[in-house]
């Protein structure tokens, strides 16, 4: 192959690569050369306004960059349809002749950019998604950590079941209202819902702030424990808390109210077993023979009283005044020793 | 089936065809056919490359089912001062044809996407009378 042969290759070569190449001077800048891609991009740099505008725009930074290192990169944009296109440029300086001159090299990187454009664009949306679904998640679990105490969702969740448990050390509290059948008969229902979800709620934030766990309500009684799932060693006291500001709220309450709500409860301590009830309803439940007692002292106890069994007594009787009532026959449980729960003095208001 | 709304990306064309994977060669290619495009080009003269880009992935995303959501209010909000015709309109819907075709979708698919996106159409095309 002659030395002719191979420069009208090289040539060839430069004109049709889908590299832009340009060959400038570098003392002026004057255009020695440019190939076919380079013109479809910026035009032809002896008449393009797009190339005088880049290189006013380029030339000091190029300059030095050239100067202290031959070498010169950067980004520029360029319109030559509707299409913005993305070039690369790298120029390196260069001796021809015994003159400086800077190849300049271009690659389109307009695809590139437009993907990653496209891929931030898409997971900024998939990003949002994902913290919808992370707040809809927040939704469902905060509900269901209203039908079941936490230890027990973390369960559910882990293993889609719950295991029923059997608690040793639990205290009890059922509340009911005097006369609420009577009062309900006689109301228009909004009205008694009304009243007992103001006073459920309040009861609920008592609960809470004495470390009781409310299990649920049925009609008007209110049932909560302590000690499960959560072992509590105080656990007798902390129901005894609640059910004595129980009663002072609804004291209180009577005050200001139109209808004056009376309420008995009772307490007791003993075992209980907790677990969901049902498969597509869930209800976490307990049962027991300390929520039998709790439930029998609550329909034996007298207005605004609180019952406990005497075996609470020494759990109970350093914070609150305690009273022995004596025995009586209890429904289901037989001959029970008994007492009578009161707020003591030193009790914060 | 056709989406033009999130609510879950079960049973979508985004998931049949592959989901991201299929988003982005159909974006590219109608980004290509849109801006070449003698009907419609005119319209994205001014608009940059990265608003654009989004704009069409956003709009091929919620139309597959895949994870994005175009409300009805946004789409007549953002097309209302483009003055956009039926002529043109059509062409967008015929140039998106081409291009799901081109990679491949089902004639059925490509029908009832084209469908979902006319059901639309008075949202973003302009009338001279209500």
């Amino acid at each position: 192959m002659s030395i002719t042969t191979l420069s009208t290759i090289n040539e060839q070569l430069l004109k049709s690569i889908g590299v832009g190449i340009a060959i400038v001077r570098f003392s002026d800048l004057h255009f020695y050369y440019h190939n076919k891609a380079f013109a479809e991009w910026f035009g032809d740099p002896a008449s393009s306004d797009v190339v005088t505008e880049i290189v006013d725009r380029l030339r000091e930074d190029a300059r030095t960059a050239l100067q202290d290192t031959g070498r010169f990169t950067t980004e520029v944009q360029v319109k030559p349809k509707r299409r913005t296109l993305v070039i690369a440029l790298t120029a390196n300086l260069a001796e021809f002749e015994g003159e400086s001159v800077v190849v300049v090299e271009c690659q389109n990187i307009t695809r590139m950019r437009e993907l990653e454009q496209m891929i931030e664009s898409y997971s900024n949306m998939v990003e949002r998604n994902t913290r919808e679904l992370e707040r809809e998640k927040e939704r469902v679990e905060k509900l269901l950590l209203n039908l079941m105490p936490r230890s027990v969702y973390e369960e559910f969740k882990t293993f889609g079941v719950v295991t029923p448990q059997l608690y040793r050390n639990v205290s009890v509290l059922m509340l009911d209202f005097v006369g609420f059948t009577s009062f309900a008969e006689n109301t228009d229902p909004t009205v008694t819902l009304g009243e007992l979800n103001d006073m459920f709620t309040a009861f609920d934030r008592i609960s809470e702030q004495f470390g009781c766990e409310r299990i649920k309500t049925i009609g008007d009684a209110y049932l909560a424990v302590s000690g499960m799932p959560e072992p509590a060693p105080d656990h007798a006291s902390a129901v005894a808390n609640c059910a004595v500001r129980f009663i002072r709220y609804l004291e209180r309450r009577n005050q200001s109210h139109q209808h004056k709500w009376q309420a008995r409860i009772g307490l007791a301590t003993g075992t209980a077993v907790g677990s969901v009830v049902g498969v597509q309803k869930y209800v976490y439940d307990v049962f027991g023979p300390a929520v039998n007692m709790a439930a029998r002292l609550q329909v034996f106890a007298q207005p605004m009283k609180i019952v406990a069994p005497v075996d609470m007594k020494f759990d109970l009787i350093d914070a609150f005044r305690v009273t022995e009532i004596g025995s009586y026959d209890i429904k289901g449980l037989g001959q029970v020793e008994l007492v009578n729960v009161e707020g003591n003095l030193t009790l914060a208001n | 089936m056709a989406h033009l709304g999130y609510d879950g990306m079960a049973g979508t064309t985004f998931e049949k065809y592959g989901g991201f994977g299929i988003v982005s060669k159909v974006v590219m290619t109608f980004y290509e056919m849109v801006l070449d495009s003698d009907i419609v080009g005119h319209h994205f003269d001014h608009v940059d490359m990265p608003r654009l880009i989004d704009h069409q992935t956003k709009f091929i995303s919620s139309l597959m089912g895949g994870p994005a959501s175009i409300s009805d209010e946004r789409l007549r909000a953002v097309h209302a001062h483009f003055d956009i015709t039926d002529a043109e309109f059509d062409e967008i819907v015929s140039l998106l044809g081409m291009a799901l075709e081109e990679h491949r979708m089902d004639a059925d698919d490509i029908d009832a996407l084209a469908r979902a996106i006319d059901a639309k159409r008075s949202l973003i095309v302009k009338r001279a009378v209500a």
